[in-house]
């Protein structure tokens, strides 16, 4: 009896399983088959074409040993520290001056948003052209002050600075929006009562200001790790599907692409898929502890 | 019935599990059936010629598609799910990667392609065979490469300006060096070697064999390599390479902006190139023409078409194909795009005969037809393409990054050996 109930149940509740099933139908296509598609290829070599030979493990034999692939997961770590701290410095310099009274809020504020929206493949064309040795912007501009000319595109570390500008262009306006939005939150009395004990407005931003926007901050680089680990367009428009001199502008994700789609080596390019996973993964779990933290510190 | 929100989408689901399972069930094998669908990337066949294969092939229903992007990638992507394919299609100089795949297309041979096959050059034609001896690919253009040079600037040096004098002169890279090195001291600030990878990419081009041997085995010599490594090292060390090598844009901006302040005052290249220079520098009319090139007869690059098996009617599509290709057709390619033709009847065209103001009233196809006929036939393997950029990488850090020639060296051949023995060619 209580089966038939159930089953009565189950064809009541139809139209509700219904209405919450293309998100699920959608995610087993996209999502679920593909993933497990992707391990099953990682055992196989494969050139897209030609019948699949079964390898076993020696993709990830391979991958651990692969030179290239090291390089690309440092690679990507240092262009993330490299874009990510003068973006932040940045993005707070400008919420506090967007914070304090100036005039034209609105505009300027979707003017430091702007670079967020526009198309990173126009983007990079445009910067190609500003980062060219002999003829780019960037270096009449360095020759009037009387640098030398920069190998922007060249010089294995100009190349990892050439990129983090591009990262750093693009997300400096979207955090600023975003601690602004922090800074407008928090609770006027604490700035009175540091003003009544004398405090300075350094000593203001440093001991009230950047403590409180703690979570915010953190927010901001959660996400900018999210997508530093993902850089792959500025390289690829900028250096090409190899990365440029040294590789210094390979990423992980661009390894992989280049791999699978240039390469034609389906089986391998899935292998490293599932290493930018555990690197991933490893990554979430040290953001995680670093976003517990404070909670922790707050119940002593 | 009034429409409640719960009959609305219960509607909505049951319409569109119905539109999903329905196009699930009846994805086409060819792109447009009933239709002979041809993919071809872009500038990669004249649209012209193509536009009037459409009114001259009515029964086969001819439909170009032009791929934008990687026609190779989309090509996978269909044969893998077997579905929307193409009847015909492009395929470029990877085509060794479809000989493993013979049983997806339709043996040219047995559609009359022997017959065709003299009308041809033989290196090239060699090139769209499998080891085993199926005909896959039919040739569209070849990649002749010749020096491309400045005559104004050559005479204003007090050198030989004549393309005759010029072959002359320069008939080996060593000899080319020593004359970068003259033309260096006459004209400071200009050069004749654009990076470390054009010495290496045509001296290669230059060799017998490349890397792999037609059953896909990795060369016991690989003699020639290093003799295009060697060649390139040098013309570093000589300080005579510009030295904007590895960036995809940078290279491209600053060589245009060389081709048009003069700064380049030649260069080895294939023939596709012409239609960029002319584009990127169209200031220096005139003032170009082309000879053979230092080291003797190379191709590089070039594209076929190949008929899928998915294809029902195989000899209506070859029919199409041989058109396309024919010595005139192939002839107004070249005027149009620059794709040399791979017919050698088409060299004598009155058509292109004609002198071309951008070389100075040189008639380049001479030179590259030349260069053409002598090419010797050589094995380009699916890895072909991977295993010269781990080359040009290495000589790009070389060049760029200041690294040790021979590290250099050593790391690209246990870069390649990896690449091997991960697919299974080295033991």
């Amino acid at each position: 009896m209580t089966a038939a109930v159930s089953a009565h149940r189950r064809w009541k509740y139809l139209p509700q399983y219904l209405a919450i099933a293309p998100f699920f139908v959608l995610f087993a296509i996209f999502g679920v088959y593909p993933v497990g598609y992707s391990l099953w290829l990682s055992l196989q070599r494969w050139n897209g074409v030609s019948e699949m030979k079964f390898v076993g493990l020696a993709n990830f034999r391979f991958l651990l040993t692969d030179t290239a692939f090291w390089d690309a997961i440092g690679n990507t770590l240092l262009i993330w520290v490299m874009s990510t701290i003068p973006m932040l410095v940045l993005s707070m310099l400008v919420a506090l001056g967007l914070n304090s009274s100036v005039r034209h809020k609105g505009f300027l504020r979707v003017a430091y948003f702007l670079p967020n929206v526009t198309s990173i493949v126009a983007m990079s064309l445009v910067f190609g052209s500003f980062f060219s040795s002999e003829f780019g912007v960037l270096n009449w501009f360095l020759g009037l002050v009387g640098v030398d000319p920069v190998q922007w595109l060249t010089d294995p570390w100009a190349i990892r600075i050439a990129i983090s500008l591009m990262i750093i262009w693009r997300w400096t306006g979207y955090n600023a929006i975003i601690l602004l939005a922090g800074l407008q939150a928090l609770p006027q009395d604490v700035y009175e009562a540091a003003k009544l004990d004398g405090a300075g407005p350094v000593q203001t931003f440093f001991r009230v200001t950047l403590p409180l926007l703690r979570p915010v901050l953190l927010f901001s680089v959660v996400m900018s790790a999210i997508g530093g680990l993902q850089i792959f367009t500025e390289s690829q428009i900028l250096l090409g599907d190899r990365g440029g001199p040294e590789g210094a502008g390979m990423t992980m994700v661009l390894y992989f692409y280049n791999t699978a789609f240039a390469d034609n080596d389906f089986g391998y390019g899935a292998a490293i898929a599932w290493g930018i996973f555990v690197v991933v993964v490893l990554f979430s779990i040290l953001n995680w502890r670093l976003v517990q933290r404070p909670a922790r510190g707050g119940e002593k | 019935m009034t429409l409640t929100r719960r009959r609305f989408l219960t509607g909505a689901a049951a319409l569109g599990a119905t539109a999903l399972g329905a196009t699930a069930c009846t994805s086409p094998t060819t792109a447009n059936p009933g239709k002979t669908t041809l993919w071809y990337s872009t500038n990669g066949v004249s649209e012209k010629v193509l536009d009037q294969a459409v009114r001259r092939f009515p029964a086969q229903h001819l439909t170009p598609n032009e791929v934008s992007g990687e026609l190779n990638r989309r090509l996978l992507a269909a044969l893998s799910g077997e579905a929307y394919l193409p009847d015909i299609t492009m395929l470029g100089d990877g085509i060794s990667t479809y000989f493993s795949a013979t049983d997806r297309f339709a043996d040219l041979n047995a559609l009359g392609a022997r017959q065709d096959e003299a009308n041809y050059l033989p290196w090239k034609w060699q090139a769209g065979r499998s080891p085993d001896g199926f005909q896959l690919g039919f040739p569209i253009d070849t990649g002749p490469a010749a020096l491309y040079y400045r005559h104004d600037l050559f005479a204003e040096a007090g050198l030989p300006a004549e393309p005759d004098a010029v072959a002359a002169a320069l008939s080996t890279w060593d000899d080319y060096f020593e004359f970068a090195l003259r033309v260096k001291d006459k004209l400071p600030g200009r050069y004749l070697i654009t990076d470390t990878k054009m010495v290496f990419t045509y001296s290669l081009a230059q060799e017998e064999q490349k890397y792999l041997d037609r059953q896909n085995r990795y060369l016991e010599d690989q003699s020639q390599v290093r003799r295009a490594w060697d060649r390139a090292v040098k013309a570093f060390r000589m300080g005579l390479t510009a030295g904007y090598a590895g960036s995809a844009t940078g290279e491209g901006v600053d060589r245009r902006a060389a081709w048009t302040n003069g700064k380049e005052v030649a260069f080895v290249n294939a023939s596709w190139i012409t239609g960029n220079l002319k584009r990127s520098a169209p200031g220096t009319s005139g003032r170009w023409h082309v000879c053979q090139a230092p080291g003797g007869p190379g191709n590089q690059g070039g594209s076929f078409l190949a008929i899928t098996r998915y294809c029902p009617d195989p000899q209506g599509a070859y029919d199409i194909v041989k058109w396309l290709m024919s010595p005139e057709n192939q002839a107004a390619a070249y005027l149009e795009l620059g794709l040399f033709p791979s017919s050698p009847a088409a060299y004598s065209d009155p058509s292109v005969l004609a002198p071309e103001e951008f070389f100075g009233g040189q008639a380049t196809i001479g030179v590259f037809g030349a260069i053409a006929e002598k090419v010797q036939p050589v094995y380009f393997s699916p890895w072909d393409i991977t295993i010269s950029d781990t080359y040009t990488d290495e000589l790009t850090n070389v060049e760029a990054a200041g690294k040790d020639p021979e590290q250099a060296w050593e790391d690209a051949r246990t870069a390649v050996e990896r690449l091997l023995r991960r697919q299974g060619v080295l033991a």
